[in-house]
């Protein structure tokens, strides 16, 4: 099946994650086609500083994803996905700022009728599995491996397309369907700090803390995440710690060892907690 | 004088879109309980609401408090009266920078203008030039990332050079026919 895929700024350098995404989704039967030319989503730092210009950004992305043909968007990153879907709200609900970004964008030749919706990777696997071809294979995951899903914050809320926002259990029921049994814990949701781990990297490594902490009280061995900056702070925020430190994978990556796939095709060595500490 | 001015603030905040709901804050706390970040702010979120109907706007445009938003959502989700808080805080950065109040021992807004820039001159970001730009105004930031840097850049994780988008400068036109509409309106 072909998606239009938004991959995000962070996603070429992340540890493995596209490694591991062309990996699993190749064998699944998913084609990501690149919005091409697509442009950075602006983050929280468009919204930050003007409006306007954050949603001309991702009025580009929406309108180029819909003249490529696309009728929805894939992405990777939960904050490339809060974005959009909070420039979608404002979009759809106040014809005025479609018009005002219709405006400016005109100067491209470019107009958007209405945004498309977005959707996680995640999202996309979970809805469709019918249709790709999922393993029916064993789960090759050794047992010795406990894993803990960690949504980070920006996929699950406010938009009320993942149920319960603050006890999501799409990426459990993802890795259950890879065979995966993964540890129950009260982290899932935390806040990592995102960005403001640049500038104040002494009051996000509480919350980094206290994430890793969490999932390790609860006997989880390695964390799988869902988003390149999450991934980082609590792979990057480990380093100063004594010996009790977990890997943090991105989702992908643990399907593809579930499946069985080479761990060399799923970028494994750029992590900077190595998963030899779990024996793998 | 002073008054006036605070009384305009407080009417553009509260007659926005996001704003109005202000109105509707029943001052429980829930949202500066919830937030990651609480303890860094000037004033929590719960606070602030205060402060502007109170006609402190000037004040709350001022505090650091919307520039410590993580932008995690939490409160949003957790608000009894579903006051769309993340929002608000949006509109509180964007007001303060108009008006010049932004904190100036606040690291954030140097990033994010870092961050533009990065946009503005390739349509995307590469994070090891977005550390390098913000870095001129914070050094000892980067300098501590630095142990950090090197382990990325061993491991293919640190990408020097900037990818640039094919429409880079047509995207920077928009961007600068956006921000003129914003001033001219």
């Amino acid at each position: 099946m072909i998606y239009g895929f938004f991959p995000g700024c962070a996603y070429q350098a992340a540890a493995g994650y596209k490694e591991s995404v062309d990996a699993v989704c190749g064998l699944l039967g998913i084609e990501l086609r690149e919005i091409e030319d697509w442009n950075c989503c602006g983050a929280t730092a468009a919204f930050s500083r003007s409006q306007k210009e954050a949603l001309v950004l991702t009025g580009r992305l929406f309108a180029l994803a819909a003249r490529q043909g696309f009728e929805e968007i894939v992405t990777v990153c939960n904050a490339c996905y809060s974005t959009l879907k909070k420039a979608a709200k404002l979009l759809d609900g106040q014809p005025a700022l479609l018009e005002q970004v219709n405006r400016v964008m005109a100067a491209e030749g470019l107009l958007l009728e209405h945004p498309l919706p977005v959707k996680h990777l995640l999202e996309v696997m979970l809805r469709d599995r019918s249709r790709l071809s999922w393993p029916r294979g064993e789960c090759r995951l050794p047992e010795q491996v406990k894993v803990a899903a960690y949504y980070g914050c920006q996929l699950t809320r406010p938009w009320q397309d993942v149920p319960r926002a603050l006890r999501p259990d799409i990426l459990e029921s993802l890795l259950e369907a890879a065979g995966i049994e993964a540890v129950d814990h009260s982290a899932r949701t935390l806040c990592c700090g995102a960005s403001h781990a640049v500038a104040y990297s002494g009051r996000c490594q509480v919350l980094i803390d206290r994430i890793i902490n969490g999932i390790r009280a609860k006997g989880g061995n390695l964390v799988t995440t869902v988003c390149p900056l999450c991934q980082f702070n609590l792979d990057q925020g480990q380093q100063g710690r004594a010996g009790d430190k977990v890997p943090v994978t991105y989702f992908t990556q643990v399907l593809g060892l579930a499946f069985g796939l080479p761990p060399e095709k799923l970028g494994l060595k750029k992590l900077l907690v190595p998963l030899k500490r779990i024996g793998l | 004088m002073k008054a006036e001015t605070e009384a305009k603030l407080q009417a553009e905040i509260l007659e926005s879109e996001p704003g109005r709901a202000i109105l509707t804050c029943i001052q429980c706390g829930t949202c500066s309980g919830s937030c990651p970040l609480a303890e860094a702010m000037d004033h929590g979120p719960r606070a602030v609401f205060a402060m502007i109907r109170d006609g402190q706007v000037e004040a709350a445009l001022a505090s650091n408090t919307a520039w410590y938003c993580v932008s995690c959502y939490q409160c949003m989700v957790q608000c009894p009266q579903q006051i769309p808080i993340t929002d608000i805080m949006y509109l509180l950065k964007q007001m303060s920078l108009d008006r010049g109040l932004a904190p100036g021992d606040n690291k954030m807004p140097d990033l994010y203008a870092a961050f533009e820039r990065q946009v503005r001159l390739f349509g995307k970001v590469s994070e090891a030039l977005l550390m390098a730009d913000y870095g001129l105004k914070h050094p000892l930031d980067v300098m501590a990332s630095t142990p950090a840097a090197v382990k990325l850049l061993a491991r293919g994780r640190l990408h020097l050079l900037p990818r640039k988008i094919a429409a880079a400068q047509r995207l920077r036109a928009l961007l600068e026919a956006a921000g003129q509409k914003e001033r001219a309106s």
